[in-house]
């Protein structure tokens, strides 16, 4: 198991009373994706949350690359961030409202100080050209762009931070049906290209079926056995 | 809700759009615009007697505008033109609840929070069948009871923060089928909604629709619920009909690009697709659909189509018959193959 | 997310519970906070002949205990509060208690009948909106709202007592003195109190319920019913608030008409310094909008039952009002013309030879009682009211910033604000330290923060629950940079417009307290000094009242039709649903604002 990209063991998630997520296991294996489906409500979320540390969960065990991340405190668990980035549903929310679509992208290369002002705004360039953005659009707001393409854009930032696992949380769903084949074809030829890992949260049996390798179903903060 | 348990829909693909007589609903081009913009611009339809139609569009293809003009419920500023005739008759304000009524989008929250449930479906009754208030309260309740909620006179006084989704859902599709109309419409009813709740939904609707013999409207950019509930399809892009037809042949032959596409793009839905079968790239339409404020010269579609030639820049498209009842918009139409699997297969970026 | 919002629940609560103690504290304290020697007041007053010699002080201050210390003064004064005893007067020597019940039973009278006039003009403006169903009032109710009672109570003494002779102007005699004091102090409320409702009504209208209702048949009547009793329930709080405010605009209108109620004794007790009048009456203001908000909340538990319980309560954001860009601009620019002109002037020059003289082209806005220069007056005025409110408005916003980022706090501390009117406070500050601008500007500051701060809360919690900003965590981003770089940004442009915003109702507050005499003073040329002194001269020399009286009216219409075009780029033209929520939410706060301050 120890050779697992992701293994995440018997996760609990709680909100005062309420278990959200109990005693929840799986493993992602580095280049696969593992489809998590299941009502909404059913902790979903909770999970993502929790695997991506942004919500510390109450029980249980979160290892990536090898490291247990739950036990690290907040400053020794930031450097290690940019190697998991997710991806939203809402297209619109995950990017700043205020903030250039060139900026949104620079960012995470600023955070990490990888940013060098010489070759800096051509790797940004790079990045929208990966994911079929015209670089022209950098000079964008969200609110100006489509919300495919607004997508494609929260897609080049988090491969900003050469991530080696995407979670995808629901990244097709609140797009219009004739933009979201394009958009799993990107997630396809970027998982081939780049070998990423992909935990994919998704409601669509049938793109589930589709995209992932595996699949596990979550109901009531439990995993079910599909 | 599909066709076969009543026999009216068995004979409606067959149907030829020369027989009017069991129009309930008739809508003849309608054109809606705010400010100089054409949302919806010249869509001509009809809803018979006990059928389901689907509208199927995505963002900004005119769709919500369309549903609010059947029920006479048009945003103010907004300016119309063509005719809506429900049984030969314009005024539909005066008809609605009687004879057409609307789901709305995301019926979650949809009920007043201030209101007990029940008084809400009483409401309707009072306002339109015009009975006591003790009657109506009657009438919810069984209205209630009828959508399969448990307990229906206790929850009839209950407040819809203390309805489960599910239940609100079920209230909502109560209220809008207690007078009986005989059109339905419903908003992108599934919309939002995980796959277990838009099923629950999609059969109540269905149940109700039934049981009160009405004709549905049903709004979705979901092919496969299309595929499953609609005995019709209209399909919109950009405000405008791409093809209308009866679901069976539409959806196993569309005539026009955009419809192909759309069908070529969804995930094979094989019941265990072999383990390779996820390497293959998704044939997929490129670019997204336009706003009504920036709509492209010529056909809307043609910028995204893999057969636009300069005709479809220039003009935009009339309406030619496929075949009996099947009505597409596209200059290329007897051209467009299908499936149109390599038609829509991109490179790599 | 529970615990959190019960902890922030319980941390508001507390600090209500000390901001309420503190401002019991303060009215208790007064004498030892107010620094002056109170025993040569009560000296003037009991015996004007006799000498101001230390032992005859000596004695006076032993008399009234106020050696004791600020903790014994305190225990003393509560305890005696316990028993009912509120001491006695200083000037008169007489019970308090007697008094403030008398004065209590004739403001009760005033503002119960403008509660009357209140709910009249409320319906009357919310009538048109229901039946029309769309639309609000407009700017018309706006600017009800936004004329300050004084100016009001002015305006209806000068036109209907002076000029036409239709009702007594002065005192509290019959029923027909009531008619203009309850207009004066009932015609703000109820703008107010109608524009709540009216604007609330199409936000309402908008909402998803509406469709399903009349998508399934239910009459025009019917649905318009039901949206009155959906946007009611919130709003009864501000309706509490409404009332508080009434209690405010008394002292003003009380004075105005000599109206022998609460406010009129509160404010006479504060000017000849007798405390412990003045601690009973601002008591029993205070009590009075207590017991108006305790109504409000009862009120609401009442309409609401069962429902109360549902988050989804909340109404959803108003339209503000859009009056025509020109509006804002051209009153902007009559008013920068006239005081810039006045700023030329020279408004200190007392000539005898040409006291009350009307417009001419040497006084284009004629002379005062003096002989000195409206037009000069006027302008000069305007830089200080304006000089002052800015430096207001700095502060509060630099407060509210900091305090963005302590919900808890900001919200209990902002409901203890909101049950204070400015001129109550005002009263306090100027009972402890003696009437001057600094004075009125810390009174002023102490209300208006409040509201800015439970903007920057919202904003704040916005931002923080926002999905992008999650992102910047999981890029690994420091708290630091998500500070700097994201919610500053986001919460400081929006909260600066915001208090730029209010800086008219901050002017007109501060003028408030200059027409009481809290203010600036004499012969300092500040607004609502200028209209309360020509008061004495009114018959014969309307413009010199007029004048002020148009420049604030002008600074009422500024702050009504500028609101509207607070909001900042933020969302831009395509956003969608979400950016214009947002942006509307931010209109609406700053509306609120706006017409809480004025």
């Amino acid at each position: 198991m120890s050779d697992a990209l992701l293994d995440v063991r018997d996760l609990v998630v709680r909100y005062g009373t309420v278990t959200a997520v109990d005693h929840v296991s799986f493993t992602v294996d580095a280049g696969e994706t593992l489809a998590l489906n299941g009502p909404s409500g059913c902790g979903k979320s909770s999970t993502v949350a929790a695997v991506l540390q942004l919500r510390r969960p109450e029980g249980g065990e979160v290892r990536f690359e090898g490291r247990e991340l739950t036990t690290l405190a907040e400053r020794e668990l930031r450097p290690l961030r940019p190697r998991m980035q997710p991806v939203f549903q809402d297209p619109y929310g995950s990017l700043s409202p205020r903030h250039r679509i060139r900026d949104a992208v620079a960012e995470p290369l600023k955070v990490q100080g990888r940013w060098n002002p010489a070759d800096g705004p051509a790797r940004v360039a790079e990045l929208l050209d990966r994911v079929g953005l015209d670089p022209a659009y950098g000079d964008r707001f969200p609110h100006e762009l489509s919300g495919g393409q607004c997508q494609r854009a929260g897609i080049a930032r988090a491969l900003a931070s050469e991530p080696r696992l995407l979670v995808l949380d629901e990244p097709v769903s609140a797009l219009d049906p004739s933009i979201r084949a394009g958009v799993l074809n990107l997630l396809t030829d970027l998982q081939d290209e780049l070998g990423l890992a992909y935990l994919f949260i998704c409601h669509d049996r049938a793109v589930v079926r589709h995209f992932a390798d595996r699949a596990i179903e979550m109901r009531a903060g439990r995993l079910v056995t599909a | 809700m599909k066709s076969q348990s009543e026999p009216t829909s068995d004979v409606t693909p067959d149907v030829t759009s020369d027989v009017t007589s069991d129009v309930l609903l008739s809508v003849r081009d309608l054109r809606i615009a705010f400010d100089g913009v054409a949302a919806v611009r010249g869509l001509s339809f009809d809803v018979r007697e006990r059928e389901v139609l689907a509208v199927v569009g995505e963002s900004g293809a005119g769709k919500s505008l369309t549903t609010r003009a059947l029920l006479g419920m048009l945003p103010k500023g907004a300016t119309t033109s063509g005719t809506v005739r429900l049984r030969g008759e314009t005024d539909i304000a005066a008809q609605r609840g009687r004879r057409i009524a609307l789901v709305p989008q995301d019926a979650l929250s949809a009920l007043s929070p201030v209101h007990p449930v029940g008084d809400q479906l009483a409401a309707a009754v009072r306002s339109v069948a015009g009975v006591s208030r003790k009657e109506a309260r009657a009438r919810a309740v069984s209205a209630l009871d009828r959508v399969g909620i448990p307990d229906a006179v206790r929850k009839a006084r209950a407040y819809p923060h203390e309805y489960s989704g599910g239940m609100r859902q079920r209230a909502v599709i109560a209220m809008a089928t207690i007078n009986e109309p005989d059109v339905v419409v419903a908003d992108e009813p599934t919309t939002a909604l995980d796959a277990e709740l838009q099923e629950q939904v999609l059969r109540v609707l269905g149940e109700q629709r039934e049981a009160v013999g009405a004709a549905l409207v049903l709004v979705t950019h979901d092919l496969g619920v299309v595929r499953e509930h609609a005995d019709r399809v209209l399909v919109m892009y950009a405000g405008r009909q791409v093809e209308q037809g009866p679901t069976e042949r539409v959806l196993a032959r569309p005539r026009a690009p955009y419809t192909a596409g759309l069908l070529a793009s969804l995930p094979p839905d094989a019941p265990e697709s072999e383990p390779g079968a996820r390497r293959r790239r998704l044939p997929s339409i490129p670019g997204s659909p336009p706003t009504p404020d920036a709509l492209p010269p010529g056909c809307a579609f043609a910028p995204r189509c893999p057969l636009a030639e300069d005709h479809c820049h220039q003009e935009e498209p009339g309406s030619w018959t496929a075949d009996a009842g099947h009505d597409v918009s596209c200059h290329r139409w007897d051209e467009v193959p299908y499936p149109a699997t390599e038609l829509f297969l991109e490179q790599p970026v | 997310m529970k615990p959190v919002v019960r902890k922030s629940v319980s941390q508001a609560g507390l600090t209500r519970f000390v901001c309420l103690i503190a401002v019991l504290a303060t009215v208790g304290l007064l004498p030892w906070l107010s620094g002056r020697d109170p025993a040569l007041t009560v000296l003037r007053a009991r015996s004007a002949e006799q000498e101001a010699t230390p032992e005859a002080l000596a004695a006076i201050r032993e008399d009234l205990g106020l050696d004791a210390g600020p903790l014994s003064l305190l225990g003393d004064w509560a305890s005696g509060l316990l028993r009912g005893d509120l001491g006695t007067s200083w000037v008169s020597g007489t019970d308090v208690l007697p008094s403030v019940v008398s004065g209590v039973q004739v403001s009760l009278g005033l503002m119960g009948a403008a509660f009357a006039v209140a709910v009249l003009l409320a319906c009357a403006l919310v009538a048109p909106v229901l039946v029309r169903g769309r639309g609000s009032t407009g700017a018309f109710a706006a600017m009800l709202a936004a004329v300050p009672e004084f100016l009001l109570a002015t305006v209806a003494l000068l036109v209907c007592g002076v000029w036409l002779g239709w009702l007594p102007t002065s005192g509290w005699a019959g029923p027909e003195y009531m008619v203009l004091p309850a207009i004066a102090l009932g015609v703000p409320a109820g703008g107010l109190l109608g524009r709540l409702v009216a604007d609330a009504l199409p936000a309402v209208l908008d909402e998803r319920w509406v469709e399903l209702w009349r998508g399934a048949g239910v009459s025009r009547a019917r649905v318009s019913a039901a949206a009155l009793r959906r946007v009611l329930p919130p709003l009864v709080p501000q309706f509490g608030m409404a009332a508080v405010g009434l209690t405010g605009g008394a002292v003003a209108v009380e004075t105005v008409f000599a109206v022998p109620g609460i406010g009129r004794t509160a404010l006479g007790a504060a000017k000849s310094q007798d405390l412990p009048l003045l601690q009973g009456s601002v008591l029993a203001l205070l009590a009075l909008g207590l017991v108006a908000g305790a109504l409000a909340a009862l009120g609401r538990r009442r309409l609401l039952g069962p429902a109360l319980r549902d988050a989804g309560l909340t109404l959803p954001a108003a339209h503000p009002v859009r009056a025509h860009p020109a509006v804002p601009l051209i009153l902007a620019v009559v008013l920068m013309v006239t005081i810039g002109w006045g700023l030329l002037r020279d408004p200190y020059t007392v000539d005898t030879t040409a006291r009350l003289l009307p417009p001419s082209w040497a006084h284009p806005l004629g002379t005062d009682g003096l002989g000195r220069d409206v037009l000069a007056r006027l302008g000069h005025g305007a830089a200080s009211t304006v000089g002052t409110a800015a430096a207001v408005c700095a502060f509060s916003l630099l407060l509210s910033l900091a305090l963005g980022f302590l919900p808890g706090v900001a919200a209990g501390a902002a409901d203890i604000a909101n049950a204070l009117p400015p001129v109550i406070v005002g009263i306090l500050v100027a009972a402890a330290a003696g009437p001057g601008t600094g004075g009125a500007a810390l009174a002023v500051a102490l209300i208006s923060w409040p509201a800015l701060s439970a903007h920057a809360a919202a904003l704040v919690q916005e931002v923080r629950a926002s999905m992008f900003l999650t992102a910047q965590r999981a890029i690994g981003a420091s708290p630091l940079w998500i500070l700097t770089r994201h919610v500053l940004p986001s919460v400081a442009a929006p909260v600066t417009r915001h208090a730029i915003l209010r800086l008219p109702g901050i002017a007109l507050a501060l003028a408030a307290l200059g027409f009481l005499g809290l203010g600036a003073q004499p012969p300092a040329p500040e607004w609502g000094l200028l209209l309360d002194e020509s008061r004495a001269y009114v018959e014969r020399a309307p413009w010199a009242a007029l004048a002020p009286a148009v420049a604030l009216a002008l600074l009422a219409g500024l702050a009504v039709s500028g609101a509207a075009y607070a909001q900042g780029r933020t969302g831009g033209r395509r956003t969608g649903e979400a950016g214009r929520a947002r942006i509307t939410k931010e209109e609406a706060s700053v509306e609120v604002a706006v017409r809480a301050d004025v």
